[in-house]
């Protein structure tokens, strides 16, 4: 059989094995350990153990656990309350105020956190319940919360960048500075959506009524104060790792030992709110870690089968494309496996297929980090798999049905595949803030 | 039958507590972390040179001692496009031949773990089992002196600190066998489900897991 042969054979079957309903790390690491027997015998056999041992050494792997537990201290505690109370009452009496001001607190939230489980977590339990009592529309709430957390992937901190910048080899602070114009950009394409449809049709996001806009503007004032703790957080994470007094794992162990100080000092730290923060923390963190486990086994026997040749043979000594139309073929063919795939798996298994071809024609692999992350995030919204959907169905509350959840995310799909066009011809979005900060 | 659900009940309650201290963990690593922080930013400390690593060490552990756990807190995800829409019966069916695909791939993994394991002690040939039978053996006979004795290079890793990689790995073989012991349960309680259409057969349970 031949390499290529091979691979298509792994790929189906994992695609197969998934469907059949398994924990979505056993499906994945039972195809790399059985091919990797079969393709190399008893020397084969090491190599899901292998794995774990390279899973050890990218360090740089402990941010996800403390931003994991960041996240359910922020969203269980309810030390995000006040934000969101903030943005309500500033933004309000505009038509579909109430979706932007969540874009707004969404944005917030990931300048805090590298993953899109905090903002989810925190829409689902504060604005989502708001926004429905107050007659939004319910396609446009679930989504609004789930295309404002994915910015959480995108905003510095990201978990997934982080994961980028250990596959790509390239330096983890001009990622993260690559992501902020792009993220702000695309909040603010998110803000224009909401506030023409909701213009056009105000019963999707009607104002607030003049009893609930009548706050004395002392009362205003002082909800601002909800804002300087996302500040204090990030600029507590951001200023030691940014001047290179402290590493990027210990930046995220100060965040999450910031937000923990915080829901304490403001006493929210409950028995039951840090009982579920620590657990959620747990099952979060063994789900994504496994998956990792399991695709970086499946990655290597894709490896060992040579199939980043085999990819770069195809597109560029076969068919002898040009590189924009490989670099545009690749973002299509990822956000199709994004549909049906694992993402995190996604992620480790197609990441070290196509960076080193990307690297290999000439574009630049920080602006390509900034694609590969809004590829991802729209890879976390499309059905049928999609953690944001998972999340999304989990925390919502029942009338919403799972179809809803899935026909909400059409409009922002699309605004973020216009971002993603937008970042592409114009590399400067991303990459004038890297080069300005480390160029000097 | 009776032995089969004891055998369920003592699993998952060991797995449980072993989860439940995993769980805090996460502080521990928290505060190796800030610590190493402060030696690195105070002018009068030099910086730690074992945090990177322990820190490490303790995600290892973290994730793979939880795992057992995280198990039973049904948090792994499921791709439920057809298996969404299953009875609760079916699903036990599904997954009473599907969970093999886990109890394979945890085979692979330990012996891998135990290849390496024997390895980092200083077995440099690929008889995991032989030699690892041969330092339990000495121990009993000759105490640590005697298992000592078996030992040929301890490996260590390539840092500055050099620290001996064999506790690392003799706590990834630990939690192998105890995510294998956790994936038989689960084949367990499939059956049993499978049977009586309950959710949670055996009461085993823990409160607070997701539903699927």
């Amino acid at each position: 059989m031949s390499y290529e042969a091979i691979a298509l054979l792994m790929f189906s079957s994992m695609m197969i094995l998934l469907i059949t309903g398994q924990r979505v790390f056993a499906a994945i690491g039972f195809v790399a350990a059985i091919s990797s027997f079969f393709l190399w015998g008893t020397g084969g056999a090491d190599i899901p153990f292998s794995a774990a041992i390279k899973l050890m050494n990218w360090y740089p792997l402990l941010t996800l656990p403390m931003f994991i537990f960041m996240g359910f201290v922020m969203s269980e505690s309810g030390i995000a309350d006040d934000l969101y109370k903030m943005f309500h009452v500033w933004m309000g009496s505009v038509n579909g105020g109430l979706a932007i001001g969540t874009i707004g607190l969404m944005v917030l939230i990931s300048a805090m956190n590298g993953l899109s489980v905090a903002g989810m977590a925190i829409g689902a339990t504060i604005a989502l319940p708001e926004l429905l009592k107050r007659n939004y529309d319910k396609l446009m709430v679930t989504g609004v919360i789930q295309a404002g957390s994915s910015l959480g992937i995108l905003v510095p901190p990201s978990v997934v960048l982080v994961l980028y910048a250990m596959i790509a080899r390239q330096p983890v602070g001009q990622l993260w500075l690559a992501g902020v114009f792009p993220g702000l950009m695309m909040a603010f394409m998110f803000v224009m959506y909401i506030g023409i449809r909701c213009r056009i049709q105000p019963h999707l996001g009607p104002p607030l009524s003049e009893k609930d806009r009548d706050i004395p503007l002392s009362e205003k004032l002082r909800l601002l104060r909800a804002g300087v703790l996302p500040f204090f957080i990030f600029f507590a994470m951001m200023i030691p790792f940014v001047k290179g007094w402290t590493s990027l794992v210990e930046s995220s162990a100060i965040g999450a030992m910031t937000a923990f100080l915080s829901a304490v000092f403001k006493g929210r730290m409950t028995k039951r709110v840090f009982e579920e923060s620590v657990r959620s923390t747990l099952g979060v963190s063994c789900m994504f870690m496994w998956i990792i486990l399991a695709a970086l086994a499946f990655g290597a026997v894709f490896d060992g089968l040579g199939a980043v040749k085999a990819i770069e043979s195809l597109f560029v000594g076969q068919w002898g494309l040009n590189p924009w139309i490989i670099l545009i073929l690749m973002q299509l063919s990822f956000l199709l496996m994004g549909t049906f795939l694992d993402d995190t798996a996604m992620l480790v298994i197609v990441a070290p297929l196509y960076i080193p071809l990307v690297g290999a024609l000439g574009f630049d692999l920080i602006w390509y980090g900034i694609l590969y992350t809004i590829t991802c995030q729209i890879a976390y919204m499309t059905p049928p798999f999609g953690y944001n959907l998972f999340l999304m169905r989990a925390m919502a509350p029942p009338e919403i049905t799972i179809i809803d959840i899935y026909r909400s995310v059409i409009p922002f799909v699309l605004v973020m595949l216009v971002a993603l066009c937008l970042v592409g011809f114009f590399p400067q979005i991303a990459l004038w803030l890297p080069n300005y900060v480390y160029g000097n | 039958m009776y032995i089969l659900a004891r055998y369920v009940r003592m699993v998952e309650r060991f797995n449980y507590r072993i989860g439940r201290l995993a769980m805090y963990l996460i502080f521990v690593m928290m505060a190796v972390l800030l610590w190493s922080s402060i030696t690195k930013v105070s002018p009068f400390m030099r910086p730690s040179l074992w945090t990177l690593e322990i820190a490490q060490f303790l995600m290892v552990a973290y994730y793979i001692l939880g795992g057992p756990y995280s198990i039973q807190l049904n948090s792994n995800v499921r791709m439920d496009l057809g298996y969404g829409v299953l009875s609760q019966k079916n699903k036990a069916l599904v997954d009473a031949f599907t969970i093999f695909f886990l109890v394979i791939y945890l085979g692979f993994l330990l012996v891998g773990a135990l290849n390496s394991f024997s390895y980092s002690l200083g077995n440099f040939r690929q008889d995991a089992i032989p030699f690892l039978y041969g330092v339990v053996r000495a121990f009993f006979t000759d105490g640590f002196d005697g298992a000592a004795a078996e030992f040929g290079v301890i490996e260590r890793s390539r840092s500055i600190w050099r620290a001996p990689m064999w506790p690392i790995k003799l706590i990834m073989i630990i939690g192998f066998l105890l995510m294998l012991l956790q994936a038989t349960a689960e084949f367990i309680k499939d059956i049993a489900r499978m049977k009586t259409g309950l959710e949670d057969p055996f009461g085993t349970a823990p409160k607070n897991r997701n539903l699927n």
